[in-house]
């Protein structure tokens, strides 16, 4: 069941690249881009993840204000690796950044040429070079 | 070692492998589909499906913040885009 969890992942992030590249759309692309951004995030919260045989259902804290080494190498042995989830936490608020940038570029593109089609928008671009060549 | 403890482990992997199934079709239909509000929604619920995985892989702290961005604030702003440039996709 992990390895189908890791496989579809992958697979997500494949559908939604996929999404990126062939759709002419410019919202459908900035979806899709929101989506691989997801799924990545959700692969480096993967890599850190460790199970912990004992009694899973325990969250990974230190339970003593005293810790004795033994208590010490229970928690090193239970814990999961944090480093990826402050990369993520840091991933997720800079993508959202990102996100709103995106969307006002595309708006400024609509207000620029009245439509968010990638094929019409380099149809005018060409045109309007043309025009000014000629 | 307890009795039953390798049930809750393998209830947890079952857990997870089905969550990570069930956001597959909402990723395909939300490429797929025509019409950009419904594609919104189902990139919403794959969020909220995320979001259950990744509390389910032990970053609580994670799905603290994605739940706010990525199920609430994304889909307001792509909402708010959809309503200006049009539902349909030609």
């Amino acid at each position: 069941m992990f390895l189908i969890t890791i496989a579809s992942l992958y697979l997500n992030i494949a559908i939604s690249i996929y999404g990126v590249i062939a759709k002419p759309n410019l919202v459908k692309k900035f979806i899709a881009l929101t989506i691989a951004q997801d799924s990545i995030n959700t692969v480096a919260i993967l890599m850190g993840y460790r199970v912990w045989r004992e009694a899973i259902l325990q969250p990974p804290i230190l339970l003593s204000w005293s810790p004795s080494p033994k208590d010490l190498q229970d928690f090193m042995n239970r814990a999961v690796d944090p480093l990826p989830q402050a990369l993520v936490l840091t991933a997720i608020v800079i993508g959202l950044a990102v996100n709103i940038f995106l969307v006002s570029t595309i708006l400024h593109l609509y207000r620029h040429f009245k439509t968010v089609d990638m094929d019409e928008i380099s149809k005018l671009k060409r045109g309007a070079i043309v025009e000014e060549t000629a | 070692m307890q009795v039953g403890i390798g049930y809750v482990e393998n209830l947890i992997f079952i857990l997870m492998g089905i969550v990570s199934l069930t956001s597959i079709p909402f990723v395909i239909l939300a490429v797929k589909s025509r019409d950009l509000l419904m594609a919104v929604i189902y990139s919403a619920v794959q969020s909220t499906l995320y979001s259950l995985l990744l509390f389910l892989l032990l970053a609580p702290d994670i799905v603290l913040v994605y739940v706010a961005v990525s199920v609430g604030l994304l889909p307001l702003l792509t909402i708010l885009l959809v309503k200006k440039v049009g539902r349909y996709e030609a």
